[in-house]
Order: structure tokens, then sequence, then C-alpha cells
């Protein structure tokens, strides 16, 4: 046994590693598993990984494989509604009186066409392939938490169905895709078109967030052993990028989509200048999602150009590190851009040249990786075949789209070009360019693997051709309106005859390009239907995604590659891993099995064992649908009563992670024995906990912003009402805070000493809080009177939920005791207990004084 | 996971930074009347702060552990190389923009 494995193996409760300062120097070496027939181990792991038989097996299939590609499935067939819609408007647009829609069903189309390519084509899109290719990339078996990727996916489904069902019926929204205040606000936008977008797309969000979670933790915890940090694919920091800035960037989405609802639903004037709110909160909370969305899309598409490219030139990448820095300048700096869609609004001049310099800054990193990838072809020797005709196509799109970008982010052209079809052309070309495109060579890529087909030649390049000419003689055309004065959004235009031949033309390149989608779509069924046989690798591709059978298996690697099984060609590895030499090989005790490493050196750490095929996911996601729809009706007495099911359903979610059958180590290898993770810490869930916490803090950042911005920036014409809580208020929430700071220490106690005394502590502390929550709640000052009282009533609900949710934890813990499943070894909920109410206590102290200071002020 | 702390610590300055100067900003441009107010003092302080912040940014960069070289080493470094370089070009406005 190796020094290395020795100490991974010994790592028992709440102690990592042994000698964590010197573990990353040495290599890792882990002896090889005798080999096995292959056929015997395949059979073993496809009867513990597969999804159930029939369509019911559909219902409960929680596997990345399946529900990646169904995401990416359903994402597709967004985009064909979304492109119809596109259909509608430049049919409308081809003249100058317009063809067949009236104003209000041609808002609803424009609406809707960018709201569904946002939101229920791009955003899924990007999750359905992280999903699908994150584990089969970095040599794992499925994501971290497969109950909530299946939880993602039926969300963004039912979500994605009430905003179809809503346009059939000709009430979807039709304010914009950014839906801005007043315009849709419940006195300007009456019925319940914005509530659709508002409900449905934060319903769809919850897949979101799921997403960012699990993709978070599953790179950072579940690479192969040996696969360090510095040393794994490109593609995964992408796609580590991109779901740290969902993290932090859905939750002031879905802040301010919660404040307009409420708005619109109660009446409490977050937005409303009459009563001291601000539409420009509105602004400024969309945009702080809006601008780092954009490169939430383009991170993934980078991702993809930066793996397909050295591999179709036939040498390492270029620049390795700086791709990386890259990556990380670009996370950070696209916070710091919000304000350059607002240049328009009367920002202060200084304010506008903060968010000027930052947006001409953010130019930096992305030329980085231009260049690196041009390097890169440079150095290489590019073979022209399919995907390589698609990463053409994004450069030339992309660079365009970049240049019109860096003459937007300038402030006096902005002023010009501000809301005129400029604007549509150049987000046209940054997303079809720099999304769609390597999105479409994704999908030549990876075509093998999903289907173990090779493709028809001809037809692909032929529809290549045809979407890049129908793209660029669409949007070209649309600088030169956009310049010529044509505003965006707009259904007619009877007073401007001379824009016409070039609507015109652009409409006729549309249908070209619709054309061009309908063949690439055509391809890809030919090729999964008509298709010869695929080889194994077909691209001689370095990557572990290629190191399995095509088409790929329910449990991708029957024995997961150690270190040297990796880094070679990927097709030289097959063999030894299908016959199971590599780490963990098969199924033998019957269930779903996967490695946890550590962060930095993917030391193997512990064993997780991952829950089955279930339709818990399916009944949760429709209760919250049930939830989602009632609030839609208006029905809000019984909406609060809808959320009982949900609550119920998320502790039988709970119940499913108790610890069952054998507990016992697990030889992974010849002398590497590890503990199950029941026994080990910090196990994926903790670490789930964590990603979800940065997002829970980034939702309570933005409420707070908007305190302070309401407090601070704006003058309205109404001043804040004084008054708002007097001594007693202080008081009670200063007991509150100290309640729930107590918890923290019962919570950690009960975790240290297992005991169901401090327990029963925590829970008796948060219900005391609860209680004086309530009568806190009940001395606010009227939420509807001024924004800021309504403000401050969300904040103090914010922490009535949370300290509900720690009241269930600690529940849940006394269950978890009185069933004995907490012992010596086994912790159950109470880490989990410990850190939430941690986070708890912080988070009310913080409203504690954002109140009180609210109150005096 | 310290590698990764270590990584993000440059640029998260940085958004402690612009967030701190931004809001400060804000500050003036309302209850006072802009950076030009107390005689021009709003925007010596708000110049300070980001000088503060610059320091702190080689501070930071000199105390990064040396590590054992290759990736240890400049996975941080960059970090607090792109920290330093966002911090400087995106604040330097405060020196000479005009105010609200
Ligand atoms: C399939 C080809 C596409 C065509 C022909 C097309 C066409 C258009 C047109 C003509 C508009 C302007 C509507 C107006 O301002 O009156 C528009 C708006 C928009 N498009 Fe597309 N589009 C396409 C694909 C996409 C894709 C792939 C995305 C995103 C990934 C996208 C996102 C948007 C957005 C966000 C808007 C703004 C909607 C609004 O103003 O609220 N489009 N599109
Ligand atoms: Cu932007």
């Amino acid at each position: 046994m190796t020094d290395a494995t020795q100490g991974a193996a010994s790592g028992g409760p709440d102690e990592s590693p042994a000698r964590p300062g010197v573990q990353e120097a040495e290599e890792l070496a882990i002896p090889r598993n005798p080999p096995r027939p292959a056929l015997a181990l395949h059979r073993e792991l496809h009867r513990v990984w597969a999804n159930d038989r029939g369509l019911w097996g559909q219902l409960t299939a929680v596997n990345h494989t399946t529900l990646g590609l169904r995401f990416m499935g359903t994402a597709l067939v967004f985009f064909a509604i979304g492109g119809l819609l596109s259909m509608l408007i430049r049919a409308q647009l081809a003249t100058h009186d317009g063809a067949f829609l009236d104003t209000e069903l041609y808002n609803q189309i424009f609406t809707m066409h960018g709201s569904i390519m946002m939101f229920l084509f791009a955003i899924p899109m990007l999750e359905g392939l992280g999903i699908w290719l994150l584990p089969k990339m970095l040599g794992t078996r499925d994501m971290a938490f497969p109950r909530l990727t299946a939880l993602g996916y039926w969300c963004y489904l039912f979500g994605g169905l009430i905003m179809l069902t809503a346009l059939l019926f000709g009430v979807a929204p039709r304010d914009g895709w950014f839906m801005y205040t007043p315009l849709s606000d419940a006195t300007h936008s009456p019925g319940i078109n914005a509530d659709v977008w508002l409900l449905g797309v934060t319903f769809v969000e919850i897949s979101a967030m799921a997403a960012a979670v699990e993709i978070t933790v599953t790179i950072l915890r579940q690479r192969a052993p040996g696969m360090k940090l510095t040393e794994m694919p490109l593609f995964a920091w992408y796609m580590l990028g991109t779901s740290v800035m969902m993290l932090v960037g859905f939750p002031p989405l879905i802040a301010a989509s919660v404040l307009l609802e409420v708005e619109r639903a109660f009446d409490w004037p977050f937005f409303d200048v009459v009563r001291g709110g601000d539409p420009l909160l509105w602004q400024h909370l969309f945009w702080l999602f809006g601008h780092p969305e954009v490169y939430i899309i383009f991170l993934p598409a980078a991702g993809v150009l930066s793996t397909l490219i050295p591999a179709l030139c036939r040498t390492p990448i270029l620049g390795y590190n700086a791709i990386v820095a890259a990556v990380l300048a670009l996370v950070f700096l696209s916070f710091g851009l919000w304000v350059h869609h607002m240049f328009t609004v009367g920002i202060p001049h200084m304010a506008l040249a903060f968010f000027s310099a930052a947006s001409v800054l953010v130019a930096v990193p992305t030329a980085v990786q231009v260049f690196a990838w041009i390097g890169t072809m440079w150095k290489g020797q590019p073979e022209l075949k399919l995907p390589m005709y698609h990463i053409l196509g994004f450069f030339l799109t992309f660079v365009m789209g970049g240049l019109t970008g860096v003459m937007l982010a300038i402030v006096p052209f902005n002023w010009q070009a501000h809301d005129t079809a400029f604007v549509t052309a150049h987000l046209h070309y940054v997303l079809i360019g720099g999304f769609v495109f390597p999105m479409m060579a994704a999908a030549t890529w990876w075509m093998p693997l999903i289907f173990g087909k090779r493709r028809i030649k001809g037809l692909g390049e032929a529809a290549f051709w045809v979407i890049l000419i129908g793209f660029h003689g669409t949007f070209f055309i649309m600088h030169l309106t956009g310049l010529m004065g044509m505003p965006r959004r707009i259904d007619v235009y009877p007073d401007n005859p001379e824009w016409v031949w070039l609507n015109l033309t652009s409409s006729i390149f549309g249908f070209v390009l619709t054309i061009g989608f309908a063949m690439f779509a055509l391809d890809m069924i030919l090729q999964a239907t008509l298709g010869k046989r695929s080889a194994r690798d077909p691209w001689g591709a370095p990557t572990l995604d290629w190191a399995m059978p095509v088409p790929s298996t329910s449990y991708n690697f029957a024995s997961l590659p150690g270190p040297g099984m990796w880094a070679r060609v990927a097709a030289d590895v097959v063999l030894p891993l299908a016959r199971g030499e590599g780490v963990l090989p098969g199924a033998p005790r019957g269930r779903r099995e996967v490695l946890v490493t550590s962060v930095g050196g993917a030391r193997p750490q512990h064993v997780a064992l991952l829950p089955g095929n279930t339709a818990l996911p399916l009944w949760l996601a429709a209760s919250i649908g049930v939830f989602v729809l009632l609030m839609l009706a208006g029905a809000y007495a019984l909406a609060g009563i809808a959320l009982i099911p949900v609550a119920v359903l998320v502790w039988v979610w709970g119940r499913g992670l108790a610890p069952a059958g054998d507990l016992s180590p697990v030889e992974a290898a010849p002398g590497l024995r590890l503990p199950i993770h029941h026994h080990a810490r910090p196990s994926l869930s903790q670490s789930g906990l964590f990603a979800l916490l940065v997002a829970d803090g980034a939702l309570l950042a933005s409420l707070v912003f908007g305190l302070a911005f309401l407090s601070v920036v704006t003058v309205g014409p109404v001043p804040a009402p004084a008054g708002g809580g007097g001594a007693d208020t202080v008081t009670l929430l200063a007991v509150v805070v100290a309640a729930v700071a107590l918890g923290v220490g019962a919570a950690g106690r009960a975790a240290r000493r297992r005991s169901v005394a401090w327990a029963g502590v925590g829970l008796a502390l948060n219900l005391l809080a609860l209680a004086l929550l309530a009568v806190v709640l009940g001395g606010l000052d009227d939420p509807t009177r001024h924004a800021r009282d309504a403000l401050r009533a969300v904040l103090a609900a914010y922490v009535v939920v949370h300290v509900l949710v720690a009241a269930a934890m600690s529940a849940f813990a006394l269950d978890q005791f009185r069933r004995a499943e907490i012992t010596a070894e086994v912790a159950g909920v109470l880490p989990a207990w410990r850190h939430w109410q941690g986070f708890t206590a912080v988070a009310s102290a913080l409203v504690a004084v954002a109140v009180i200071a609210q109150a005096g002020a | 996971m310290r590698l990764l702390a270590l990584f993000i610590a440059g640029p998260a300055l940085w958004a402690v930074l612009f967030a701190a100067v931004y809001a400060l900003h804000g500050i003036g441009c309302a209850g006072l009347t802009g950076p030009e107010s107390l005689g021009g003092l709003w925007r010596l302080v708000m110049a300070g702060v980001w000088i503060a912040g610059l320091g702190a940014h080689v501070a930071l960069l000199r105390a990064l552990p040396a590590g054992r070289g290759g990736a240890d080493r400049w996975l941080p470094l960059t970090g607090g190389w792109i920290g330093l370089g966002a911090s400087a070009f995106t604040l330097f406005p405060v020196l000479i923009a005009t105010s609200c």
C-alpha cells in the first residue's frame, strides 16, 4: 500500500486525508485491479445503473446521461418554437404596414421569442450539455445529486409548458424579455401576462440553481483520482466558472421577480415612484443577472471550442494557464458591467466611467481566448471536418459581434444606437455566433457518442452553408436599419418606407436561415437512424468522454480511470477500463457507487452511494407546479396551502438519504480501502449545501442592495415615513438574533456529542425565534405604505423562512435520533443543520441591523 | 480548496473594492452634492479608499505563499494580478471623471 492510499483510507469521520501539507506534492499511485471479463462487468453494472423499463422508467430516471440528453432535446424543441416565433416577427417586419399581427400579439411574440431563447433554450441547453458531458469527461458515473438533476428537469419542463400554454391562449408576457417596470406593473400590465413571465421563469430557474449546485460539486469532488484541478480538461474549468456565475447571478433575477410579483399581487410598492419605490431598482437587479447571463451562455460554448479545436488540430491547447486565468477574470468582471445596459437612464457620470472602463476591460480575457484558439490552430494541423466548419462560423460571426459590442460600450455611441435594430443585430451576432455555432459544433462532435452512429456525408456541410448565409443575410442588414434609426420592438413603420427593402431582404434571408436549421435537424435525425455504426473514439480525441464504448452506457465506466489511465489518447484505455482494471470496478454490492476525491489533487477520499431511480423529483416538481398555478390564478390562500405537500415531499426527500445496508469500507483497488460517505466528511451533500448557501447569500445581498438603493440613491418625491418599529421591535429582534445564534451552539453540541437533548434545545430555540418573529412582523409598518416598509417586510420574511427551515432540520435530527440513524459514526443531518443554523444566524443579524437602521432613519 | 481560495482572492478583493467605491459614490451623489461636496473632500475619501485598496492588492500579491512552483504558484499569482489590474483600471475614474 502506498503512502497516498493509506492516507486516504484512514480518513474517518471529520478527518481529511492525512498530512494535508504533503499530500498534494506526491504523485498519486493506485495499483490496478485484476482484469475481468468485460461483458460480465457490463451486465452487473447495467442492472444497477439503468433506468427502469417502459414509460414509468422514463419518469423515474435520475441518470445523468438520460437527463442530460433530455434537457438538450427539450431545449431543441424550444429553440424550434422560438425560431418559429422569430419567423413571425420577420414576416411582420417585411413590409412597412405589418403583415398580420396586431400590436398586442406582436408584443407577446417578440417577448416570448426572447424569453424562450434565453430561458428555455440557451440556459437549459448548456445545463444539459454539462450534465451529460461532465461525468464522462471527469471520469465518474453520475452527477453528485442525481435526484436533483431530475427535479431540475421537471421544473424546467413544467415552467416552460406554463409559458407556452399562455402563448396559445393569448395571455403571454408582452413587456419585452427584460420586463421593465413600470410597463410590467399591475397598472400598465393588467391581466396575468406579466405574472406568467415572473412565475414561469422563476419556476424554470429552480433547474438553473439545481444544475449550478450539482455542476460545482461534481467538478470539485468527483474527478478521476489524480486528475488535479490544474490539469483537468478546460471544459471543466469553463463549466466551473459558469456554475459559480449561476449561483451568484440568478439570485438577483429571482429576487427581482419575487418582488415584482409581490408588488403585482399584494400592492407592495417596490417599484412605485409615488410610494418611494423606483423602477430603476428593477433594472439594476435585472441586469445584475442579465449581463453575467451573457457570459453564462458564452462560457460553456467557449469550453466546447477549447475542447474541439486542439482535438481537431492534433495538438495540445496553447496557453492552458492563460485560458484558466481568462475564465477567472470573466467570472468576476462580468459582475461589474451591468450598468452598461442602463447608460441612457441618467446614471451619474463617474459611475458611467466605472462601468464603461469595466466593459472595455472585459474584452481582454475574451481576446486572450480567441488568440489561444487561433494560436492552437496555427500550431497544429487543422482538419476541415464538419465541427470545424461550425467553429469557423463561430469565429467569423463572434468577432463581428464583439466589434459592435465594443462600439456599444462607448457611451456616446450607445446613446445613439440604444434601442434600435443595431442592438438586435449585435445581440444575435453574439448569441448565435457565440452560442449556437459552438453548440452545432458540439452536436456534430458528440453525436457518435450519443447514438453510436456515423453521419451521412454532405448534408451537414450543406446545412452549415445555408445557415451561415442565412444568418449574415438576416442580421447584417439590421445594423444598417438600426443606424438608419429603426427602433427595435416596433410592429409597423408606416412613415419610413425607405426601410422596407432592407427589411424585406432581411426577412427573406431569415427564412433561408430557418431552412438551414431544419437541414441541420434532419442531418441529426438521419445520423441517429440511418447512420452506420461508429468506431470508438472516432476523432482520436484525448479526453475521457471517449474512453468508453459508443454509444455510452448507463454507468459510463466499468471501472474508474486511475492515475496514468486518463492522460492518454482515450481509445487506449477503453479496454482496461471495461475489464475493470481501474478503480472501483463493477457494482458488486448492487448499489450505485462513485468515487469522491479531494478538491485540489483529486486524492480518493471516500465512496458515495447515489440514490437510484425514483419518481420523487417528479412529484416534487409537480407540487411546486400546483403552487405556481394557484399563484397565477390569484388564489393566494390556496397557494399557501399548496406549500404543505411541497414541504412534506422535501422531508421525504431527506429521508431518502438515510443510511441503509452494508456500511463497511469498500476495497476500490488493491490496498485502497475507502469508507463510504456516511462515515466520511466532507460529504458531497456538505459541498452542495455550501454551494447553495453561496446562492442564498447572493439572494440576501440582492435584497439588501435593494434596500440600500432605495434609501440612498433614490431621491423620491415621497420621504420615507418615520417610525416603523419602536423600542419593542428592536428588543424583539435582538432576542430573535440571540435565539438563532444560541441555536448554532446547540446544533454544534448536538453534532459533536451526538446529543438528542441538544437537538431538542435547538428546536426549542428556533420555535421561540419563530414566535417572536411573528410578533415582529405584526409590529412592522404596513408594507403597502412605502417601498422601504415593503422591503423591510420582505427581509423579515426571508429570516422567517430560514428559521423555519432551521427548525425543520432540528426536528429532522430528532426524528433521526428516534430511528437510531444517528450513531457515533453517522452524523446524519446534524452537520448540515449546524451550517444552516450558522448561516441563518449571520443573515438574521444582518437583517436586524438593516431593519433597525432603516426604522431609525 | 485552499488553492481555489487563493486563486479567487485577488478578484474577490476587486469585487469588494468596486462595490465599496460605487456605494460611496452613490452616497455622495444622493446625500451630499457629489464628489465635489465638502470642498472636494468626498472625492478625496473615494480616492483614498481606492488607493488603500490598491495597497491591499499589492500586499496580497506579496503575501501569497511561494508554493512549490508550477500551478500551485501561478494560479494564485495570476489571480492576484488580475485583481490588481481590474481595480486599477475600472476605478481610476475616481481621479478624473466629473461627478454626478
Ligand atoms: C433563429 C434565428 C433567429 C431570428 C431570425 C431572430 C430574430 C429576431 C428578431 C427579428 C428580433 C427583434 C424583435 C424586435 O425587436 O422587434 C429578435 C429579438 C430577440 N432575439 Fe432573436 N432571432 C433568432 C434567434 C435568437 C436566438 C438563438 C436568441 C438567443 C439565444 C435570440 C434572442 C433574442 C432576444 C433576447 C431578443 C430581444 C427580445 C426583446 O426585445 O424583448 N434570438 N430576434
Ligand atoms: Cu452586458
